[in-house]
């Protein structure tokens, strides 16, 4: 940590001000205003945080407020372009929340989120607490952490396809490596991208691209502990287990949180690799809600059930997102920042 | 716990990482053989894991399609501008946030700045794709996929530089100032070369996301402005799709990524978890 600023440092403020006196400094630049003097007028500050505000509140903030206003309407595309729509208060509501293929890809999301997300951050973990506990040479290390976290480099749209051309079920690779390796009949196929497994193929290539963000983000805050801790440890005769369990993990307990946090709400949003591997089937097998909710906009252009979806989505994410940000609040003044 | 047990857990822990570390290799090693095959070979009923013959003019192939390097010009377009201007919003925001309103409202304004990226897309796809037909560029253009993409890029740049910001020393400033400097110049010769290595990776990290995006550029875009992870499914003879283009064409675009990845590995991580690791 390097030295930081004092906010609200009033008396230093007021000395700085003090001796700009008399300079000859622009207009704009010299410290007047309300209870606390400052280095700058008030506009320069706004001015600089307004602009991206601008920008949120064009791209986001609009759009959002354009599908509840539709989220309560009976739009069509044919009514978005004739421009007569009319209210329907909760019935896209009601279609979204009573629709079989609503619940059936809430379990799916549910499936995805323990099976993916949860279980890339574990496997993340364990990985680079391995690689750097156990793997000696530090040329080693890092060239198998490149390794590891190449899949991330890849566009996520590519994964898939990569995955699809891999789990084909009649000359794919993965089938063929099964049968090279005598885990399979030579006759047997295992229809990876069918109705049973669809979901299941498509969280085991997520996994396979987004292990790596929590491997590294883990294995940077390993590569960041001090090791004089380590030291004293080691001179008291703390076992390794003991060490792994008592300082290791009490100490990563923060950044493995928003290691999990950061892939949550990554996950939450996951849809490209479903357009590319799945499109959602077969027999909408694979689709998860936001996947629904594009669907429905972009392709069936029922916009009045899209804002449904996406409406209920976004609460949902409102909801995880401040208690994310509450507790990065925390980290970052337990960091001093 | 003694000596053997410990080793036979260590081994045991090696050979984990050792089989993830082949389930990580193996799908790119299929690639780079698939990339190298005759389109012959690519269909066969039984595939091969090592080609029998060697086509490296695959990768010379992947540019007779003239698309192909317009969508890599359409992607560097798209991904540089939206880069830049993320950096240039995120800067200006960043450092008014880190040194003029470190109270309760510019902590608020800066967690609600970030809570943008992590906003599911589907609620801004919708409104933005009629929104777009609507204005002179239209939908499909340069202009749109700038801006959409300002909506993950943006909040990122702008947290990341407030943390960046707020990680140098107010008091070199100050000092400057005491020499005479105005903010102005006090920002660009003191504290930017301070944050310079920050704001290089942020430069990375944003132009990564924008690089490999496809969602929206899929939706937006796809004839006048074609980015490449949307020209990449493209590669087809007929009903069957040519394989080995199109994992050349991967194994291509993906070389920039990796390159600054390796060489700004550091840096990346702190971008990555939003300023928490200090990599």
């Amino acid at each position: 940590m390097s030295t930081q600023a004092v906010p609200g440092d009033a008396a230093a403020d007021a000395d700085d001000a003090r001796a700009f006196a008399g300079r000859p400094y622009p207009d704009w630049f010299k410290a007047k205003g309300g209870g606390r003097s400052r280095l700058v007028s008030w506009w320069v500050p706004t001015v600089m945080v307004g602009l991206p505000i601008l920008v949120i509140v064009c791209i986001v903030i609009y759009p959002t407020v354009w599908m509840f206003y539709h989220a309560f309407q009976n739009t069509n595309m044919m009514s978005l372009f004739t421009g007569n729509w009319s209210p329907v208060g909760w019935a896209n509501f009601a279609t979204v929340l009573s629709s079989d293929r609503f619940h059936a890809s809430l379990t799916h999301l549910a499936i995805y989120l323990t099976f993916g997300a949860c279980l890339q951050v574990l496997l993340g973990t364990a990985l680079a607490l391995i690689l750097y506990e156990f793997v000696r040479s530090n040329v080693l290390k890092t060239v198998l952490l490149i390794l590891l976290v190449l899949p991330m480099m890849l566009p996520p749209s590519i994964v898939g396809v990569l995955w699809k051309f891999l789990l084909q079920a009649n000359n794919g690779a993965v089938n063929h490596l099964f049968i090279a390796l005598g885990f399979l009949d030579p006759t047997q196929r295992i229809e990876w991208l069918d109705t049973d497994l669809a979901l299941w193929s498509l969280t085991m290539a997520d996994t396979w691209q987004w292990t790596a963000l929590p491997l590294l983000i883990v294995y940077s805050g390993r590569v960041s502990l001090p090791p004089a801790i380590y030291e004293a440890a080691r001179v008291d005769g703390a076992s390794r287990w003991l060490v792994m369990r008592r300082l290791t993990l009490p100490m990563l307990r923060e950044i493995i949180a928003i290691a999990f946090i950061i892939r949550f709400m990554d996950a939450y949003k996951f849809v490209d690799k479903v357009y590319v591997m799945t499109s959602g089937g077969p027999a909408q097998s694979s689709e998860l809600p936001v996947f629904i909710a594009f669907q429905k906009g972009i392709r069936e252009f029922q916009i009045g059930e899209a804002a449904a979806y996406a409406i209920i989505i976004f609460v949902f994410a409102a909801i995880l997102i401040v208690l994310f940000l509450q507790y990065l609040k925390r980290v970052l003044k337990a960091q001093g920042l | 716990m003694g000596e053997t047990n410990f080793r036979v857990v260590r081994i045991v822990l090696l050979a984990f990482l050792a089989v993830w570390l082949l389930f990580t290799l193996f799908p790119l090693y299929f690639m780079l053989v698939t990339s190298l095959k005759p389109v012959e070979e690519i269909n066969r009923m039984v595939p091969t894991f090592w080609p029998e013959s060697f086509r490296p003019g695959n990768y010379a192939g992947i540019f007779a399609d003239p698309g192909s390097l317009k969508s890599l010009i359409d992607s560097l377009i798209v991904s540089f501008s939206n880069t830049a201007l993320s950096l240039f919003l995120g800067t200006l925001a960043g450092y008014a946030l880190a040194r003029w309103m470190r109270g309760a409202v510019g902590e608020n304004l800066a967690f609600f700045i970030l809570s943008n990226r992590m906003f599911p897309p589907v609620a801004i796809l919708i409104p933005m794709f009629f929104l777009f037909d609507a204005t002179p560029w239209g939908t499909d253009s340069y202009i749109s996929l700038i801006l959409l993409y300002l909506v993950f890029n943006m909040p990122l740049a702008t947290w990341l530089m407030m943390v960046f910001f707020r990680d140098t020393p107010r008091e070199l400033e100050e000092a400057a100032y005491l020499d005479g400097y105005t903010p102005l110049r006090a920002f660009f010769k003191v504290t930017l070369p301070l944050v310079l290595p920050g704001m290089i990776s942020v430069a990375m990290l944003c132009w990564i996301f924008a690089w490999n995006e496809y969602l929206f550029a899929n939706l937006l875009t796809g004839s006048n402005v074609k980015t490449f992870p949307v020209h990449i499914p493209t590669f087809t003879l007929g009903s069957q799709t040519l394989w080995n283009l199109v994992m050349a064409f991967s194994l291509v675009a993906m070389i920039p990524p990796v390159t600054l990845f390796i060489i700004l590995r550091r840096y990346m991580v702190r971008g990555l978890s939003l300023g928490v690791v200090k990599g």
